[in-house]
């Protein structure tokens, strides 16, 4: 048998398909079926414990022996219908005929909670497809008091059985060769009557388990809202703080590169180019990387350890005051990491109105690309320990509308409808470091694909707006100044003065500045200067051009002297922010025109893949349109009033 | 419905263990609380109680089940007392 089987494989290179085995992953939310996936193809998924993170299905080929195995991991389903979004997935995919129908159901049952599982594995049954049963979490059964007899089980099931261990990868090998095996095509109930009425002994232990011991102190009424609390101080603090010295080597690394640029390349048009635009585009962008890895570790290990479940279960009440629901905490946690993976968590959200409603508050949530932009104008115009606090404000700003935002939604486009939770609380486990590393890692990808393509473009496009055009009179008028400058010690220091104001004079006339000048009127209420109001602008793509821009924007008008190692491009910006003057030689920035940016960007809808997000997850226009003008208007409107109610107290421009 | 429990879900005390009578109604709802495993029989106890009227906490089939309280309201109960105490429990009043 074996041997003819071979001579198959070997014979096939004219183009056999038979070898092509395809195998859906089925189980419960939260089963462990995204771990195993993980060791059986080796591929990079990110499982995580908190019921229903397979939003998506995912697939993934391994060959086994002669066969090529394409196993496919299905959103959690709790019985054979749907009841939220995710579900439909599972259940449309079991059912389909066409070519892409599944051959073998692998069914991953929990064996904490077999009578549960049974349940689904006999709806199973009706699909009429041989089933091999992956059983995990032996461990978790045996540690909460009800250890599994594994022989027992597969003889009273009749089926094809293998314990394995989601998360050191115990048995994932022989359950690899069983699903690549004849036998799994073979492994259907012989006697569905033993298999449908077999149930484990009822659990007789009444010993607390570990679980148990840590939930008495975590969902504590007093203890636990404390420490809740506790963890998200934490998640800030770790991230502002660790990030710190990551970013310091960032900027070294940049300004290293631009010193030796400066001594390769040949002042002009090129030298600015790469310098202005390529390196301080890109340079800006990688400074959030180690934050954004830092903040998606974090919230992995929350998942991963059980927590955030419990997260959910403490603040529900809370959320339901503003028409969310406690699940609303996951994808609103991970947005402020960034909004995109946020909006794709929602799916966990079973009410439909519940899900929009977090959809369309999740850009609210201060993600990292706004932390530079709140970093540079805090450092300019306000004293550190100020700055801790206003930043802490602008976190705050995001949270409140977002409450608000949805209050108004609940209340008017999404009434109605009773949101589920019933959701389990999984078992509290050690999160493995390299899942969390892997986790940590897609993010930063994704962040650099984004970065190397939109904001790269982007960049490069402010910076040709901003150094063209280039009139040759300028620049006669400016060497006939340098051909002045008398010889001696002061040369130096007179020809650098020229230079700033050649540059300066560059920038006042580029096609930029005019278009700067022609939208600043609508932001002239909110005390924004031609320069502040084209960041605003060329950040409506992607809010991480904010720094690069008014970088360009600043360097541009300023003499590039990287000589101080170049590492304090931030720095850099401060100063020139904070010297920055109108042309009747009066500031145009200070604290107010700060804070009043500040919350613009806080609030507005500049992120195109957001919107992009939106529209692919809601299936309309409406969203993504309706997001995108409530966020900008409500930015304008709160910076307008910053800025005015300030000025009335006496903190305006002079 | 004729039921014969005398008690819900919402109206559990901490280390007083109930049995599952059934769930009320036939929409999402009911559906989803009857494949968490809360059919007739399955033996449930209170474990916690989030603060300000939060969700409560359930051990059930071995696992650990949150349910708001308008969910735990549409799950009959009995108390799963060893002695046949099934009547005048404090909690029988609320049930409706």
């Amino acid at each position: 048998m074996s041997h003819g089987g071979s001579a198959v494989v070997r014979g096939s290179a004219g183009g056999e398909a038979s070898s092509a085995r395809t195998v859906a992953l089925v189980g419960r939310a939260n089963s462990g079926k995204t771990s195993l996936l993980m060791f059986l193809t080796g591929s990079a998924q990110r499982p995580i414990n908190f019921p229903g993170t397979s939003v998506e299905r995912s697939e993934s080929e391994v060959q086994v022996g002669s066969v090529r195995l394409r196993v496919v991991d299905l959103p959690g389903i709790a019985a054979m219908q749907a009841i939220s979004k995710d579900e439909e997935v599972t259940l449309e995919f079991l059912r389909n005929t066409g070519v892409d129908r599944p051959e073998v159901v692998c069914a991953v049952l929990d064996a904490s909670k077999l009578s549960i599982e049974l349940r689904l594995l006999r709806q199973l049954h009706a699909l009429g497809l041989p089933i091999v049963v992956a059983l995990t979490k032996v461990d978790v059964a045996a540690a909460e008091g009800n250890p599994v007899d594994v022989d027992n089980l597969r003889r009273a099931l009749g089926l094809q059985l293998v314990p394995v261990d989601g998360r050191l990868g115990h048995g994932v090998a022989e359950l690899r060769t069983m699903l690549g095996s004849d036998a799994a095509l073979l492994s259907r109930p012989d006697s569905q009557a033993q298999s449908s009425t077999w149930q484990p002994p009822a659990s007789k232990s009444t010993r607390r388990s570990m679980t148990d011991r840590i939930d008495a102190w975590l969902l504590h009424p007093l203890l636990g809202p404390v420490v809740l609390f506790g963890v998200l101080v934490l998640l800030f603090q770790l991230v502002f703080r660790v990030a710190e010295p990551f970013m310091a080597v960032v900027e070294d690394g940049q300004g290293l590169i631009t010193g030796w640029l400066e001594s390769v390349l040949a002042a002009g048009a090129m030298r600015s180019f790469v310098i202005d635009g390529l390196v301080n585009g890109l340079g800006s962008s990688l400074l959030f990387v180690p934050q954004i890895a830092l903040l998606i570790a974090f919230v992995t290990m929350l998942e991963a350890s059980g927590y955030m479940a419990r997260a959910v279960f403490l603040l529900d009440r809370l959320l339901r005051c503003f028409g969310l629901s406690g699940k609303s905490f996951v994808p609103l946690t991970s947005s402020f990491a960034c909004a995109i993976p946020g909006i794709l968590a929602s799916r966990i959200l079973t009410d439909e109105r519940d899900r929009l409603a977090t959809i369309a508050v999740s850009p609210l949530m201060s993600c990292s690309a706004r932390l530079p932009v709140y970093i540079v104008l805090l450092a300019a115009f306000f004293p550190p320990n100020q700055a801790g606090f206003l930043l802490m404000v602008m976190y705050l700003l995001g949270i409140v509308a977002a409450a608000v935002v949805a209050f108004v939604l609940r209340r008017t486009i999404l009434r109605g409808g009773s949101s589920i939770l019933a959701m389990e609380l999984p078992v509290y486990q050690r999160p493995r470091l390299r899942v969390v590393a892997r986790h940590a890692w897609t993010a930063v990808r994704e962040f650099l694909r984004t970065a190397g393509t939109v904001i790269l473009a982007a960049t490069v496009g402010v910076w040709a707006l901003g150094y063209f055009p280039r009139p040759v009179e300028l620049h006669e008028k400016f060497e006939r100044q340098r051909a002045a400058v008398p010889a001696g010690d002061a040369a130096e220091a007179a020809l650098a003065n020229i230079d700033a104001a050649e540059s300066q004079a560059y920038l006042e006339q580029s096609w930029l500045a005019d278009m700067g000048r022609a939208v600043q009127p609508v932001f002239a209420p909110a005390g924004f200067d031609w320069r502040m109001t084209v960041g605003v602008l060329a950040a409506f793509p992607a809010r991480e051009l904010v720094v690069p821009t008014l970088g360009t924007l600043h360097s541009l008008g300023e003499v590039e002297a990287s000589d101080d190692a170049g590492a304090e491009s931030v720095v850099r910006l401060r100063d020139a922010l904070r010297d920055a003057r109108g042309p009747d030689g009066k500031p145009v920035m200070n604290g107010l025109v700060a804070l009043a940016a500040m919350a613009f960007f806080a609030l507005c809808s500049q992120c195109v893949s957001t919107l992009a997000a939106i529209r692919r997850e809601t299936h309309s226009w409406f969203w993504p349109v309706f997001t995108f003008s409530y966020m900008t208007v409500l930015a304008w409107l709160v910076a307008v009033a910053i800025y005015q109610i300030g000025s009335l107290l006496g903190y305006g421009l002079a | 419905m004729t039921s014969s429990a005398t008690t819900c879900l919402a109206c559990a005390v901490r280390g007083q263990p109930l049995v599952v009578g059934e769930v009320l109604g036939d929409d999402a709802l009911a559906e989803r609380l009857r494949v968490s495993g809360l059919w007739p029989g399955a033996l449930v106890e209170l474990l916690g109680t989030a603060p300000l009227g939060g969700p409560m906490l359930f051990k059930l089939h071995g696992f650990r089940l949150a349910l708001r309280r308008n969910e735990a309201e549409r799950v009959t109960a009995n108390l799963a007392a060893p002695a046949g105490n099934l009547t005048g429990s404090a909690g029988a009043e609320k049930n409706a």
